[in-house]
């Protein structure tokens, strides 16, 4: 049987938050369940705070996830390694943070970064390598001698990037690689990252807030609002017909001159209010969403890939019957839904 | 005030700025000129390092050396601005113009309350007593949308929209007739940007000022700009109303500007980004990849020429457009 590169299952990541004397938790990660097959770009997509940003560093391993199962090449990792990754893990899972001014040490010129990253994971740190690294990502060799803060943003993610992939991952992790960068610039780390997909074969989970940028980067586009994914499917299918709410919702706030004006911010706490406490859905009045937990509905298929919705409302005829006669709370009304 | 109405807010016209090193300097703006009515939203795109910053810092008069305004006027209000001196100064900012930074929300300092910090304006610049003060501060939040409870709060335990409304309540506190604001949703997700321009434009009609809106992201200034400039290398290089310029951009820059965001829709196919040659001092630097005939313009960048009435364009008098 081939496993995926990657798949969760199940993840689900608390944070204790407040003061000693009234400590809560608060639940970034819902119970979130993928796939990240081989030399695919998926894109992760939701607004901040929706916990996106958990999920990667979850895998990267930077966080301990509360529940769940992580596995890599069909191998559960949270079991076998349980409290931190192994370098194999590291090897295979490399990830690109959202600020290059931070994540490069200022006291060492590129090459350290690089010549490191080789030699930690057991290549050789030739002046070759490192070249062959600086050209893979479109930068030149004399700025192996540079200082971080000698380089552009744009470049500096460019060493980032070089870094990751300095050890041959086969899954890169990019947590909002260009929303820092200038608009000079963004297209160019878009296309080196597709480049690498395509002549590297190299698996990436691009998460952002652009749509567009999704659209533009990735194979399949998932998206997550307050710790669910709650749509997913082939990147163009999820973009031009969203099937949630939250997603069309999410789309109209992106700037637009054509249809300016069409985000509605009072939806937006009501979508918010109904997904974090069920117990009424804007969108389906009879309630189905406070009974049963949305499942997972495939609404289409588009280049071999399913598309699906985790809403009600998209749900097809006998399967609303189905869920709702599994609510026991109101039997009655179950019966004259599936009647 | 009906005099007021005619004659514009802010008028800046042939502006210079440059930036002098040892031995040798750099333009950081040239021959800039532009002008911001009553109530207009007037908007400002570019790359980083176009200039577009140092219109805003020069119009404020915060330009340090080795900064230097070396040619052009700003009038305020038919006021010459550049000839203030420091306690005209400080009575002008804030009062008349004031500012929203680029990543403003990290501009408030973390050991004092939200409600300290909006007090001390009215405290310094009004001579309130501090109750009087704190209830002002309470109104400005109401205002922005956020429960006056939260004055008590620190910066960390607000949400970064959160943040960046105080400072905007901050900005009009003393109810300016111009308000600057440089990049002021860059750090935030598409909603809260959506959230932060919606309130914008409702303090906008209820207050009434005038807006000079900088940003690189040109779909975002279209959707609340009237009229808007394009920079390039210092040099405004495209002029016209914003929804116009939009819908059928006359100068490259402008149209590679537009194109360097992934579309939301169409057919999905292979964008080029923005050449990032430097302008040097024989070239613009992006005429090499100007997609018609502009050798007359790889010297330099063409002055605006008005190409249709209020639509101005930098090309030489022979060039197409």
């Amino acid at each position: 049987m081939t496993h995926p590169l990657l798949s969760v299952r199940g993840l689900t990541k608390d944070f204790q938050v407040g003061t000693v004397f009234s400590r809560r938790r608060v639940r970034a990660v819902d119970d979130v369940s993928f796939d990240l097959p081989a030399g695919r770009i998926t894109a992760l997509v939701g607004e901040s705070g929706s916990g996106k940003s958990t999920i990667a560093r979850c895998l990267a391993r930077l966080e301990q996830p509360s529940a769940g199962q992580v596995l890599l090449d069909g191998e559960d990792v949270l079991r076998t390694e349980r409290r931190r990754a192994s370098q194999v893990y590291r090897r295979k899972v490399q990830m690109v943070f959202q600020d290059p001014f931070g994540s490069l040490n200022p006291v060492h010129r590129i090459e350290h970064f690089l010549a490191r990253a080789l030699v930690v994971h057991g290549h050789p740190a030739t002046g070759e390598a490192l070249r062959e690294l600086m050209t893979t990502v479109g930068l030149t060799e004399d700025m192996l001698q540079s200082y971080p803060h000698e380089l552009s943003g744009g470049q500096r993610q460019r060493v980032a990037i070089a870094r990751a992939l300095a050890v041959r991952p086969r899954l890169i992790l990019a947590d909002e690689p260009t929303s820092m960068l200038d608009v000079s610039v963004r297209v160019g780390v878009l296309n080196l990252m597709r480049r690498l997909r395509e002549e590297r074969d190299i698996a990436m989970l691009y998460i952002t807030h652009d749509l567009g940028s999704a659209r533009y980067l990735a194979d399949t586009t998932m998206v997550m609002f307050a710790g669910e994914l709650v749509e997913g499917g082939d990147a163009l299918a999820v973009m031009d017909a969203p099937a949630h709410p939250y997603t069309r919702l999410l789309l109209s706030a992106v700037p637009d001159p054509e249809r300016a004006g069409s985000y509605d911010p009072v939806e937006r706490a009501r979508l918010r209010e109904a997904i974090l406490n069920p117990t009424s859905c804007p969108y389906g009045d009879d309630g189905t969403c406070s009974r049963t937990e949305p499942v997972r509905h495939i609404v289409g298929e588009d280049d071999g890939q399913p598309h699906w919705v985790r809403c009600h409302l998209r749900a097809p005829a006998s399967d609303i019957a189905r869920r709702v006669l599994k609510a026991t709370d109101d039997t009655e009304k179950a019966e004259t839904t599936a009647a | 005030m009906d005099s007021a109405r005619d004659e514009p807010v802010l008028d800046v016209r042939g502006l210079r700025v440059e930036y002098r090193g040892d031995g040798r300097s750099v333009v950081g703006a040239d021959d800039v000129s532009f002008s911001i009515g009553a109530g207009e939203v007037f908007g400002l795109a570019g790359e980083s390092g176009c200039g577009k910053s140092t219109i805003a810092n020069a119009v404020m008069r915060l330009l340090k050396p080795p900064a230097e305004i070396t040619a052009g006027s700003i009038r305020f209000q038919g006021r010459d601005v550049l000839a203030l001196d420091g306690r005209e100064l400080r009575a002008f900012r804030w009062r008349e113009i004031a500012m929203v930074f680029q990543s403003a929300m990290n501009s408030l300092n973390p050991v004092l309350t939200i409600g300290e910090q909006i007090g001390d304006i009215f405290t310094t610049h009004e001579k309130l007593k501090k109750r009087a003060a704190r209830e002002r501060a309470g109104e400005l939040l109401e205002l922005v949308g956020i429960d006056p409870g939260r004055l008590k709060a620190y910066p960390h335990q607000l949400s970064g929209g959160m943040r960046q409304r105080v400072v905007i309540a901050m900005a009009v506190a003393l109810r300016p007739r111009l308000l600057i604001m440089d990049e002021p949703t860059t750090a935030l997700d598409v909603v809260v940007q959506q959230e932060i321009m919606a309130q914008i434009r409702d303090l906008q009609r209820e207050l009434g000022f005038s807006i000079l809106f900088i940003t690189h992201d040109m779909s975002l200034m279209v959707e609340l700009s009237d009229r808007m400039g394009v920079m390039y290398g210092g040099r405004i290089v495209e002029l016209a109303n914003a929804k116009d310029l939009f819908a059928k951009p006359l100068h490259p820059y402008t149209e590679a500007l537009m194109n360097a965001f992934p579309p939301l829709t169409g057919p999905r196919r292979e964008l080029t980004g923005l050449f990032d040659a430097p302008r040097t001092a024989d070239s613009c630097g992006f005429h090499v990849r100007c997609p018609d005939d502009r050798s007359d313009c790889s010297a330099n960048i063409p002055d605006l020429r008005e190409v249709a009435p209020g639509r101005w364009v930098a090309q030489s008098a022979q060039g197409a457009p």
